[in-house]
């Protein structure tokens, strides 16, 4: 369970999230939705314990600020490339916490060789990373994200750089390790997408929450409309699924 | 493939101690250095262990400093462009020197280097104060090092104004020489160099952390800044101290890493190692240049290094613009 209290982050003189309370389950997987600009990614990287926060984020009870001993893993949006490393080298990164910085251990080995299976990146271990395509490359974040065994996995729009039968397969990916008990959270701008694999989504606006609840409640809530401040609309299609577009207004159309 | 660099390092000293004005012969040098009977005079003994050696020793100990520092502040900044000198420890160890020479009015004072060594450690804390966000924005602190480092050339440029007899001997010390090796100078410079270079191996593992973004680098169980720290605070030890006996060497520490790295394909701090042991031969080799392309007369070891580094450095320049990694 990751709880949230009154959590507030300013960056100098701005206030960019504000008195933020919401409670995660553990083993769901929450979506964080809203515009740009609302405060989802510094929510996301909050959960880290990584900067400086008033209030509280306690995961399994225990403050997360500077505590190192938790094993959460971290999918970033635009992640920093390194020189002259190979897929194989950067997955093995993965294992650091567990086995330690430069030690390989057999689990982490057989580990990672399973993960690039069913990643689909068999073949392309030698590789450099600074030569993966964009959609390469977020499936490897996801693989070095999965041989981390982490209690959580925050992810920071992880279906941007993807196409969309990728997008699919990377989510499944995702829910798949919901479904053997770590708890998810991610940022995501596609709220369709997000709806058909969280269970719970939280709307924010202007660095605060205007919403945390049950996906399936939050996409029909008048709060998601007023977040994107009434520019989007959501449809019902015949089979059930939801979906949620942008409107265009005439003069755009025009 | 370390093991191979370390047997151009031997293979490098070996050739250093036998070529000079005085030729030795190769097998006799490689006999007496294993403490066996050689065959040398009395002479070329002396000249071998007291006046060779030590000399060979501190260009290899300068040369791994410089290039384990180098490969270092080319990971923690992330630029491949970094070097030793980046935070106004070149400026700052040439201020000390020139203070201590316009202070005696000698070429050499027993006090130079750790005026040098002095002047490079504060050059790099004043560049950490003015940036005052230390790691969290990188390019305030290369900023600040390029301040500090300007107001440091400037006072030594104005000292240098005022008593331009010792212009001379501050050129010379400013261009790089291992003129005055001995054993002593080696000694001490062996305690810090080693002692860094101990410590950015031990922790060149945790430095992968630092190619990473910091949030990724945290989620994998390291606090970045911290290892920033440590690593610099590392790396800035090991260049004062080779500052201080060697003068201001340019070069070595880009040039070497970018090479190691072609050459072993790896990532720069994976190959730190084979990064220091090649950086002590590229040095013992252009010493060994500067001691014998103009014989008897010397050239600055700095005019060697320069004459190879500037154009390699260009190269890079240019294949960063062009895009090419």
């Amino acid at each position: 369970m990751i709880s949230v209290e009154n959590l507030s982050i300013n960056y100098g003189e701005k206030s960019v999230l504000s008195s933020v309370t919401l409670n995660i389950p553990s083993g769901t997987w929450t979506c964080i939705v809203g515009p740009n600009g609302a405060g989802k990614t510094t929510l996301l990287k909050a959960l880290l314990g990584m900067h400086p926060y008033s209030g509280s984020i306690k995961v399994n009870g225990v403050e997360v600020f500077k505590d190192m001993s938790r094993n959460v893993a971290f999918v970033p949006q635009r992640p920093e490339i390194p020189l002259g490393m190979t897929v194989i080298e950067y997955l093995a990164l993965g294992r650091s916490k567990l086995d330690g910085w430069g030690r390989e251990r057999r689990r982490g080995r057989v580990l990672i060789q399973n993960t690039l299976e069913e990643t689909q990146l068999v073949g392309l271990q030698s590789q450099l990373v600074t030569q993966l395509s964009g959609g390469e490359l977020q499936r490897v974040l996801i693989a070095r994200a999965i041989v981390q065994e982490p209690e959580v996995m925050l992810l920071d729009e992880p279906t941007s750089a993807l196409d969309l039968h990728h997008q699919i397969t990377t989510l499944n990916q995702v829910e798949s390790l919901k479904n053997q008990g770590v708890t998810i959270v991610s940022t995501m701008h596609d709220i369709t997408l997000g709806a058909m694999y969280a269970e719970r989504m939280i709307v924010m606006h202007e660095g605060r929450v205007l919403l945390d609840g049950p996906a399936s409640n939050v996409i029909h809530s008048n709060e998601l409309k007023m977040a994107f401040d009434h520019g989007i609309s959501v449809h019902t299609l015949e089979d059930g699924h939801t979906v949620i577009v942008a409107n265009k207004t005439r003069s755009e159309i025009i | 493939m370390t093991a191979i660099f370390g047997l151009v390092l031997v293979l490098s000293c070996l050739l250093a101690t036998s070529i000079g004005p005085v030729k030795l012969d190769f097998l006799s040098v490689l006999k007496t250095l294993l403490g066996q009977s050689s065959g040398l005079s009395d002479q070329d003994r002396t000249l071998l262990l007291q006046i060779r050696l030590p000399r060979v020793a501190l260009a290899a100990l300068v040369g791994a400093a410089l290039a384990t520092s180098g490969a270092v502040y080319q990971t923690v900044f992330r630029n491949p462009l970094a070097d030793p000198y980046l935070l106004g420890a070149a400026a700052g160890a040439g201020l000390g020197a020139t203070l201590a020479i316009t202070g005696s009015g000698k070429t050499f004072t027993a006090a130079l280097p750790i005026f040098a060594f002095l002047g490079g450690v504060l050059a790099v804390l004043a560049t950490f104060l003015v940036a005052g966000k230390f790691f969290s924005d990188p390019s305030s602190l290369l900023l600040s090092g390029i301040a500090v480092g300007s107001f440091a050339t400037a006072i030594q440029t104005f000292l240098q104004q005022r008593n331009s007899q010792v212009l001379r001997p501050v050129y010379s010390w400013i261009l790089g020489e291992l003129t005055v090796a001995d054993w002593q100078s080696v000694k001490w410079a062996s305690i810090y160099i080693f002692l860094a270079l101990a410590i950015l191996i031990r922790i060149s593992k945790l430095l992968d952390g630092l190619m990473l973004s910091d949030e990724e680098a945290f989620s994998l169980g390291i606090s970045p800044n911290k290892i920033r720290m440590i690593a610099v605070g590392a790396a800035t030890l090991a260049t004062a101290t080779a500052v201080s006996v060697s003068g201001l060497i340019g070069f070595v520490g880009i040039v070497v890493p970018h090479i190691i790295r072609g050459i072993t394909k790896r990532a720069t701090n994976r190959a730190l190692l084979a990064i220091s042991l090649s950086g002590a031969a590229f040095l013992v080799l252009a010493d060994l240049g500067a001691r014998t392309l103009i014989s008897p007369a010397e050239l600055p070891i700095g005019v060697i290094t320069a004459f190879i580094g500037a154009p390699f450095f260009l190269f890079v320049l240019r294949a960063k613009r062009g895009g090419i990694q």
